[in-house]
């Protein structure tokens, strides 16, 4: 059941607060948008995490060898574990790229059990874990919304620091009070993007993505939804990586994270964010393009390329995840596994003691899968979740105009106060998120750029609140009947 | 038929279009001791009204404001308001505006836009369309009116034009029948109640905001984010000062700029068939360069 007493807090005194706080006026929000006698209706139930074989993680079909090379080596850079050698730090998120994108394959989004826990002590590190980072919660960043001026933050504040590490002697910076953050309710979380089929994304013209956010006009009008495309400061032309659109290129997010959660200087990005001079160990920027071959890796564009470019080469090669069939989606939650995540846990996963301690439930039919898909086109949620988008010419083999499904617009929309974190990031607004991609929903385990949940069911009820674009189609949404809301959530569990 | 209409007037950083919607339209009498805005509508005593497009609805017995929607859109499109019973929502209401001028596929008139409502709600997969469009007059004003179901969802679109927006209201309830019913609560809608009847609202005129009504152009500071639309409508009056300005979607220190630079515009009296009035157009900015520091 949903609700406050289906936590089980291994957590600070203090997060059980918010989250209860989250949970409160999720019931309440519940009750609102549901009447008296609604409130007893049967509620859905989420599905959990598909299992059987991880549906991404490969790459494009149709690529040519020398790419399948160059896709080859650029993983395994993107799974590489770095040390402070390496540019780690000195203040980090985690120290490698698949760590964090790493369910349920290299280069998705955050595993079940948080890496980071582990990666505070690492190499004898003395870091405190803060109260929003769990075991079996998300991984997540932090940011402050606001400076201690009042003005406006917005600005990632790493987990961790190098000092105490082996190979960081000398360095003694500590870790910001993330307590006092916490306290004076100036903390907000993003969790890792899926990163499959980026690539294909990339590749969509500008144009592609200005037609798709006109062509359902009529239907968005009637439900309360608009939409605008981010676009780039510097040549307007429109972004479209990240939780608000903001970043314009698969290079320009592998340069921005690789800095900013690793503290990797790089060719993007050539500074040290934090610039204590006793933190200071290798010359800038740390990654860059090689001069000579020291790897052999059988791909040289790999091993002569900077890192950030074999990130950028290894997601734009990502095959876009694959949904089961609605035959395979009949049987999956069954198959073995090893994840099971729990099906009704309707909790912030930080909050929700463990997971992986529970069993998936129903076994979607294929029937209610089919029928799921139409629910979804119905009640509005293609509306934004636009399914189709067709890539333009592209310099991959393979791939030019070529049509794959997202499940996004890839514009932003105001979301509202209950998702609203209040950080602009380019155009977006601090209640503005670009449409979440939908493509290999169906395995994963967090929901929101908070992570706050990993219940579809609650997932889709945070949609509404005051100030939402969305608030038309969960009020469909909460109209329908159980059938057809349970084969909505089925339905995106085959995805 | 589709039409678009680039006034093209290239004004260094600042970019200007204007579309089109029908001809010039000269809407009811709606008398404002303040300038309303398309978004100033409210419940009031169980009724939405709203001056900007002198509606009035009178909610259904036990209906209540339900979650308020988002700020108007930099595509000049509006949610009113969102309607829901107290008691068991098994029904909402929607009332929508959005501004032609501003929007992504512009359509010719009423007629056209209820056909192609009506063509995107048939390409969905599953919906059912009840009820073809067609013409109906609520309350004096012309209305078309679009029924569809689908997944156990009876819906309905009420498509009117005001003042160059299209204005809907959109029924959605679990049966026919009480869409059926819902429905005839629109036979409630009347003006809202006037101070000076003989007041009228401004012509509503696609492109007037063009060099050859121009006699004075300000152009805004560039400000802010770049490279976003910023809808503006603005109300002329009879001697051609600019009277009013509504900046429908920007960033703050952009509604300034281009409230500033706007009320400085001097344009030709505006006349309508030999008759002098007063006159609402768009405009739409968009800030290229980078702020003046």
């Amino acid at each position: 059941m949903l609700g406050a007493t289906a936590l089980a807090p291994p957590v600070s005194a203090q997060d059980a607060s918010r989250f209860d706080l989250f949970n409160q006026r999720f019931a309440q929000d519940f009750t609102s948008t549901n009447t008296a006698t609604s409130q007893f209706r049967q509620h859905p139930t989420d599905p959990g995490v598909r299992g059987g074989t991880p549906g991404a993680g490969g790459p494009l079909q149709g690529l040519s060898q020398n790419e399948l090379n160059f896709f080859n080596a650029a993983k395994n850079v993107f799974n590489e574990v770095e040390g402070v050698a390496q540019g780690l730090g000195p203040r980090f998120n985690l120290d490698s790229c698949g760590g964090c994108h790493g369910f349920p394959a290299a280069g998705g989004s955050s595993p079940p059990s948080n890496p980071q826990v582990a990666n505070a002590t690492v190499n004898g590190a003395k870091n405190v874990v803060p109260s929003f980072i769990t075991a079996n919660g998300p991984v997540r960043e932090v940011r402050f919304v606001r400076n201690p001026d009042g003005t406006p933050d917005g600005g990632v504040h790493d987990l961790f620091v190098i000092t105490g590490r082996k190979d960081a002697p000398g360095c003694n910076i500590q870790q910001p009070n993330f307590a006092a953050a916490v306290a004076a309710n100036n903390v907000i979380f993003r969790i890792p993007t899926p990163t499959f089929g980026t690539g294909l994304v990339e590749a969509v013209p500008d144009s592609g993505l200005q037609s798709a956010l006109a062509a359902n006009a009529q239907q968005k009008a009637s439900l309360g939804i608009s939409g605008v495309l981010n676009h780039s400061g510097n040549d307007g032309t429109v972004t479209r990586f990240g939780w608000k659109a903001q970043n314009k290129s698969l290079l320009i997010f592998s340069g921005e994270a690789y800095n900013v959660e690793m503290g990797v200087t790089n060719d993007a990005f050539p500074n040290e964010r934090e610039t204590n001079p006793n933190c200071q160990f290798n010359n800038l920027p740390e990654s860059t393009t090689n001069l000579t071959n020291t790897t052999n890796s059988g791909s040289p564009a790999s091993d002569f390329s900077s890192d950030i470019v074999n990130f950028s080469a290894f997601m734009r090669m990502l095959a876009a995840p694959k949904p089961a069939s609605a035959t395979t989606a009949s049987t999956s939650t069954t198959s073995s596994s090893s994840l099971q995540v729990a099906s009704n846990s309707s909790v912030l996963p930080s909050a929700a003691g463990s997971p992986t301690t529970s069993t998936s439930s129903s076994s979607p039919s294929a029937a209610t899968v089919t029928q799921g898909s139409q629910v979804f086109a119905n009640v509005g949620c293609a509306a934004c979740h636009v399914i189709n988008q067709t890539t333009g010419k592209s310099s991959m083999t393979g791939q030019t105009n070529v049509t794959f499904q997202p499940f996004s617009d890839f514009a932003l929309h105001s979301m509202g106060d209950g998702l609203a974190d209040g950080v602009s990031q380019g155009n977006a607004n601090g209640s503005q998120f670009r449409t979440a991609p939908l493509w290999g929903v169906g395995q994963r385990v967090f929901f929101l750029h908070d992570g706050r949940t990993n219940d579809l069911y609650v997932a889709i009820h945070q949609h509404a609140s005051r100030g939402s674009e969305a608030n038309g189609v969960i009020q469909n949404f909460n109209l329908l009947s159980f059938t057809d809301q349970q084969a909505l959530l089925n339905y995106l569990r085959s995805l | 038929m589709r039409r678009l209409l680039l006034l093209g007037l290239a004004m260094g950083f600042v970019g200007w279009i204007a579309w089109s919607y029908g001809s010039v339209v000269l809407p009811h009498g709606a008398a404002a001791s303040a300038v309303p805005n398309p978004e100033d509508g409210a419940i009031i005593n169980g009724r939405y009204a709203n001056r900007y497009f002198d509606l009035s609805y009178p909610l259904p017995e036990r209906w209540v404001a339900g979650l308020a929607g988002p700020e108007p859109s930099e595509t000049g499109y509006y949610v009113l308001s969102s309607l829901v019973p107290a008691g068991e929502q098994d029904a909402t209401i929607l009332i929508a505006a959005q501004d032609m001028f501003f929007a992504a596929n512009p359509d010719s008139d009423l007629a056209a836009s209820a056909r192609d409502f009506r063509a995107a709600m048939a390409a969905i997969d599953g919906m059912t369309i009840d009820h073809e469009p067609s013409e109906t007059t609520i309350a004096g004003r012309v209305m078309q009116r679009v029924d569809f179901s689908g997944v156990g969802l009876y819906r309905g679109a009420y498509l009117t034009e005001i003042r160059c927006h299209l204005v809907s209201f959109n029924l959605t309830v679990r049966s026919p029948e009480r869409l059926a019913e819902l429905a005839h609560s629109l036979d409630g809608l009347s003006h809202t109640a006037t101070e000076d009847p003989a007041v009228s609202a401004p012509a509503c005129i696609k492109d007037y905001a063009v060099a050859d009504n121009l006699l004075q152009r300000i152009e805004p500071v560039p400000t802010g984010p770049r490279f976003t639309s910023i809808p503006v409508r603005i109300v002329i009056d009879r001697d051609g000062n600019v009277k009013h300005v509504h900046v429908i979607h920007a960033a703050a220190e952009q509604r300034q700029s281009i409230e500033d630079a706007l009320r400085q515009w001097k344009f030709k009296p505006p006349r309508v068939n030999g008759e002098s009035v007063e006159v609402e157009t768009g405009l739409l900015f968009r800030f290229t360069s980078p702020p003046k520091s």
